[in-house]
């Protein structure tokens, strides 16, 4: 599954980049995230990912590994992870993009998401759809925080 | 497999919502079963507990109450599209019930089952929303209708709280000029669109119409705005507003691509149903 989605930040994009690096805060805005952990700092970090839909629950221990980082630009990260509970296997790559418009920053994602196993069950298409509303709420609480700063 | 779990047998409603508010999330309310032993034999649910409501007495009854139809809530899909109250007042309701799934799955599972498991692609919801239909849920102090367009929130969630239970759905009886239909396109057991259309037709002109979508998106979804094309206009001018309602009701449904369809084509299916549907009901 593809996911592209891109947000317009007012504040200034060095704000925006130590934002993303500020682990804690980062975090925070990713619906369900908890327990974030910084393994090997800005390459490896570890956190778990709990979502609902209805009675169906996951949550995965997920690894999180970035693989290219170009200051203020771009980032390249991994993340992986297991439900060993209902057999399932979540896996994202993730590109982030920042750039300037006029005093705004245009914050952009494009996510590939695969879940392997049984929670396939559940259609494709509810996958998709509950993967896009923690995109959409991620970006927005991003925004907010950003904002709310200023 | 199935994982171990505890059988609770309550004698009431109010023990159920009793047991349902006091272990919270780790039991369920077991009735035919159906759907949730299927989740459960996956191992995409775990209850610790399940609460058997089957042996629960004045919840498996037809009947019609001062103007209303009464469906109890451990009804079997079987018994539904049995019913000759049902096949007299409400013939589409019964047409549905005969193509719910298969016929082990009519034999087992119960309307109220299908209702809160609220799996997007089932049937029921679809046709009780245009019917104006209200879902009794009760609780051990309370009791209260919710409307068929406010009881489906989201995929697999309802709008009940965590200790109520369903135990009735009240259909009001049509009027002599009132008619509805159900059509569905889908292959194998579960459909990819339904379309639900009620209307009363009095004298060559629409009222009351009720138009719901369902099985394409989320959940069922009522559509208002496509209603209002009908309403108030003689059977032909309905008839040329049929395709800008079909776009309309194609956008409410909310549809989601899968492996059932993309979203552009199951927005143009429920076009197609609307269209089928008015025309079974206005010729």
């Amino acid at each position: 599954m593809q996911f592209q989605k891109e947000v317009e930040i007012s504040a200034p994009r060095e704000k925006v980049w130590q934002f993303i690096w500020d682990v804690d805060r980062f975090i925070s805005c990713v619906p369900g995230c908890k327990d974030a952990k910084t393994i090997e700092e800005g390459k490896r970090y570890t956190a778990t990912m709990v979502e609902k839909v209805g009675p169906f629950k996951v949550e995965f221990p997920t690894m999180i590994e970035v693989i290219e980082r170009e200051e203020l630009s771009r980032i390249k990260a991994q993340a992986s992870g297991a439900d060993n509970k209902i057999g399932s296997r979540m896996k994202v790559d993730l590109d982030v993009s920042l750039r300037t418009q006029d005093d705004k920053t245009i914050l952009g994602f494009v996510a590939g998401v695969d879940i392997l196993g049984k929670l396939a069950a559940l259609g494709h298409g509810i996958i998709k759809r509950k993967a896009d509303q923690v995109l959409d709420e991620f970006a927005q609480a991003v925004k907010q925080k950003l904002e709310g700063d200023s | 497999m199935l994982r171990r779990f505890r059988l609770e047998e309550p004698d009431s409603v109010a023990q159920v919502s009793e047991l349902l508010g006091r272990f919270g999330d780790s039991a369920k309310v077991y009735a035919g079963g159906t759907e949730l032993l299927l989740a459960m034999k996956e191992g995409l649910v775990r209850y610790e507990r399940l609460i058997n409501v089957k042996g629960l007495n004045g919840l498996s009854e037809v009947a019609v109450d001062n103007g209303t139809i009464c469906i109890g809530a451990l009804c079997t899909h079987r018994q539904l599209e049995t019913s000759s109250m049902l096949q007299q007042k409400l013939p589409a309701l019964v047409k549905l019930e005969q193509n719910v799934a298969n016929v082990r799955v009519r034999q087992a599972g119960t309307i109220g089952g299908n209702l809160c498991f609220a799996e997007p692609h089932a049937d029921p919801g679809t046709l009780l929303m245009a019917l104006g239909a209200k879902m009794v849920a009760e609780k051990s102090s309370a009791k209260r209708e919710i409307a068929a367009e406010e009881f489906f929130v989201d995929a697999y969630e309802t709008s009940l709280e965590a200790d109520e239970v369903l135990t009735e759905i009240r259909i009001p009886t049509p009027g002599a000029n009132s008619r509805s239909a159900y059509l569905k396109f889908g292959y194998l057991e579960r459909p990819s669109v339904g379309v639900a259309l009620a209307l009363t037709v009095n004298a060559g002109s629409i009222s009351d119409t009720k138009i719901a979508v369902g099985c394409a998106g989320p959940a069922p979804r009522r559509v208002a705005e496509a209603e209002a094309l009908f309403d108030g206009k003689g059977t032909q001018e309905a008839m040329r507003n049929l395709p800008a309602a079909g776009v309309i009701a194609g956008r409410a449904a909310e549809a989601i691509s899968d492996l059932h369809g993309s979203q552009e084509y199951k927005e143009h299916i429920v076009g197609v149903l609307l269209k089928r549907a008015f025309q079974s009901l206005v010729s």
